[in-house]
């Protein structure tokens, strides 16, 4: 911690001492535009914003590589600047204040739904700025705020498609252990109506803290004792993991729907892919149909390890960066968030293939990124594609 | 009947870990009246030591555990000499703001040596026996007879040694302990050392069946107070039983009442405790 601090110390003492120099030598040294992230990176969620945080690095490593990004005939560096703010969305906001007001800048990512509502409360307010949403929270773009970037699908996406893959096979009784977290509820309350709709039970809803639950084993017996078909479970992916294992483990033999923050290569890690049978969720990048995909897995291998696999959040974040650099190229400014914003559309539906992990079709009108949308279905130990229709 | 049985048994699961913590906090508040809130980061760090020892070095889970526990009785006893004694005779806010500094100092640690990840052993009793017709893994059976062996061995050594009578007669009155010739220094760095070791065994015990991570011990040390005020402050007996009733309060109130208010069905029972018998349902008079 103390080590981050010294480092943020010092390339801010390095950016003053670029100032001044650049100040005195009127316009010669690297112009640098700096991206704010704000999100958890300490604390139980300091995996998932460290994931988040990796897509942007990777790609901002890659755009500096190339020379930076070409703006008005000069090249501009990029910076990442990342400041915790441990999933508290008071947090978030007094971050993305400093980083507008001290880093001037033009985008900051936050990968959690409760600190991008915080920031839409003043971004688009002098001095106005993009937020580079990662949350499937269906709210960040309903709300109409003009300079938010949505990054993955929204939630909704999954529910028909997961809901009738598991009813078709194995019945319509459906128990719920879902997270407590206010993100579980609402794609609880969201899939048990499509579930209903279709002719299916509700079994008793065993809201959980995943956070908090150091044994799942007691949740897992109750909803079991009213004898499901199908398993809705979800929240980290390593405790859905432990959820899982627990059913399997007392004897459940049925399907799982598992919630889009849940990630089958992260579970895999802790359970083998005999429980996560007859799963749908979100397809793995490592298993992904896309011919983009395979690439950016070993792109991903190579910086951090052979044994490491991207998870979406990644892919996703990775893209989302080429699309904000692209969108600043052809508005011609780093720091006009308006103009970039305007931009992102054409940015997304003409960005080269080697920029994206899998297939990006554009912004719309209201800063969501349109993209094909693949989910996961496990059978006989392989991820089958579902390919799911795009809601906006 | 067979859910409730079942319920009774992953409370026992649970029961036991948490017993195991507070025994390790309360020991050491009774001797030294210090709230070590670092203590659930102990059985963090006693966690990852087991993990790492076993998935990296290849040891054997048990064997893991030993060099966990031996090495988290040394970082005790290194807590204690370099930390608390000196502030023995400071006023009593400074050891809780020095423990609040060693929480935040392990778990940097903790997060630079291995991440932020989320870890996962495996046990090596990975098998699911039928008792009775209750499905349960033969880890978190082992997890229930270890833990109880611990216990009774812990209480034995506290009634039935020389160095155990030290340690509660330093808990009763330190003066007077110091007055017949006890060696009180060494008491505390004993105690504390005690007390890291037995928060390595849980963390060991837990690591196969829950997910090792920088801040797992933070809600392990609130659940541990909980139970330490619940049974009495100090008292052993106190968080042997507190952490049962705990774990239980909340696996048959999270079946008959909600599985979303499992906490707070923890809660309310600590609140009965405390508007019936506010000094903890063990505490000795003193």
């Amino acid at each position: 911690m103390r080590l981050q601090i010294a480092d943020c110390r010092l390339r801010i003492a390095v950016a003053l001492m670029f100032g001044v120099l650049a100040g005195c030598s009127s316009n010669s040294g690297d112009e640098t535009v700096t991206i704010g992230f704000t999100g958890p990176l300490s604390g139980g969620a300091a995996l998932y914003g460290r994931n988040v945080l990796d897509g942007l690095e990777m790609a901002v490593e890659d755009i500096n590589a190339a020379g930076g990004i070409p703006v008005g005939g000069r090249h501009v560096k990029v910076a990442v600047v990342p400041l915790d703010d441990r999933y508290f969305p008071n947090e978030s906001a007094t971050n993305a204040k400093r980083l507008v007001h001290q880093n001037q800048a033009p985008v900051v990512f936050c990968p959690h739904s409760g600190g991008i509502l915080a920031i839409q409360g003043f971004n688009a307010s002098a001095p106005p700025f993009i937020v580079g949403a990662y949350s499937s929270e269906p709210q960040i773009v309903e709300s109409g705020n003009p300079l938010t970037l949505m990054i993955p699908p929204k939630y909704i996406v999954y529910f028909d498609a997961f809901a009738q893959t598991t009813m078709d096979a194995h019945g319509k009784r459906l128990g719920r252990i879902p997270g407590a977290h206010a993100y579980a509820k609402e794609w609880t309350k969201g899939f048990s109506a499509v579930w209903e709709s279709k002719g299916g039970t509700l079994l008793t809803n065993n809201e959980v803290d995943y956070n908090t639950t150091t044994d799942f084993s007691s949740v897992v017996s109750k909803a079991l004792s009213e004898k499901p078909d199908v398993l809705f479970v979800g929240g980290a992916s390593q405790a859905t993991a432990l959820v899982i294992k627990a059913a399997r483990e007392q004897g459940f033999k049925g399907g799982f729907v598992v919630m889009d923050q849940a990630k089958f290569e992260e579970m895999n890690k802790l359970v083998p892919m005999a429980m996560l049978e007859h799963s749908v969720g979100v397809m793995p990048m490592v298993a992904h149909p896309d011919f983009r995909a395979a690439k950016f897995v070993e792109q991903y291998r190579q910086k951090k390890g052979p044994d490491r696999d991207p998870p979406r959040e990644v892919s996703l974040t990775y893209g989302a960066m080429r699309v904000v650099a692209r969108a600043m190229e052809l508005a011609g400014t780093v720091t006009d968030a308006r103009a970039i914003h305007a931009r992102l559309d054409e940015a997304a539906s003409t960005l080269p293939d080697e920029f994206k992990p899998s297939e990006l079709l554009g912004v719309d009108a209201k800063g969501h990124m349109k993209q094909t949308v693949i989910a996961a279905h496990v059978v006989g130990g392989k991820f089958v594609p579902l390919h799911l229709a795009q809601i906006d | 009947m067979e859910l409730f049985a079942q319920q009774v048994l992953n409370g026992l699961v649970t029961g036991s870990v948490y017993s195991l913590v507070a025994l390790g906090l309360t020991l050491i508040y009774g001797t030294m009246q210090v709230p070590n809130f670092a203590h659930g980061h102990l059985y963090m760090l006693g966690a990852y030591l087991s993990y790492t020892l076993v998935t990296t070095a290849g040891l054997h889970y048990w064997a893991a555990m030993a060099v966990a526990v031996v090495a988290l009785a040394v970082v005790g006893a290194a807590l204690e000499r370099l930390i608390f004694r000196p502030l023995r005779h400071a006023p009593h806010l400074n050891s809780m703001i020095a423990a609040l500094g060693v929480m935040l100092f392990l778990e940097a640690v903790a997060q630079i040596i291995w991440g932020e990840e989320f870890r996962h052993m495996d046990s090596p009793y990975a098998g699911v026996v039928s008792v009775a017709g209750l499905l349960v893994t033969e880890h978190r059976l082992i997890l229930l007879g270890a833990a109880a062996l611990l216990m009774v061995g812990l209480l034995l050594f506290l009634t039935r040694t020389l160095a155990g009578s030290a340690i509660r007669a330093t808990a009763q009155n330190a003066e007077g302990a110091l007055l017949v010739g006890i060696d009180t220094n060494r008491v505390a760095m004993t105690t504390f050392a005690i007390s890291a070791a037995l928060a390595a065994v849980a963390g060991s015990l837990v690591a196969p069946i829950s997910l090792v991570y920088p801040s797992m011990g933070s809600l392990v040390t609130l659940k541990a107070f909980a139970i330490v005020v619940l049974g009495g402050m100090g008292s052993v007996p106190g968080a042997l039983a507190g952490g049962y009733l705990l774990a239980l309060a909340e696996s048959l109130g999270g079946t008959y009442i909600s599985a979303t208010y499992q906490d707070l069905v923890a809660f309310v029972v600590l609140a009965l405790v405390f508007t019936f018998k506010p000094s903890g349902l063990f505490k000795e008079a003193a």
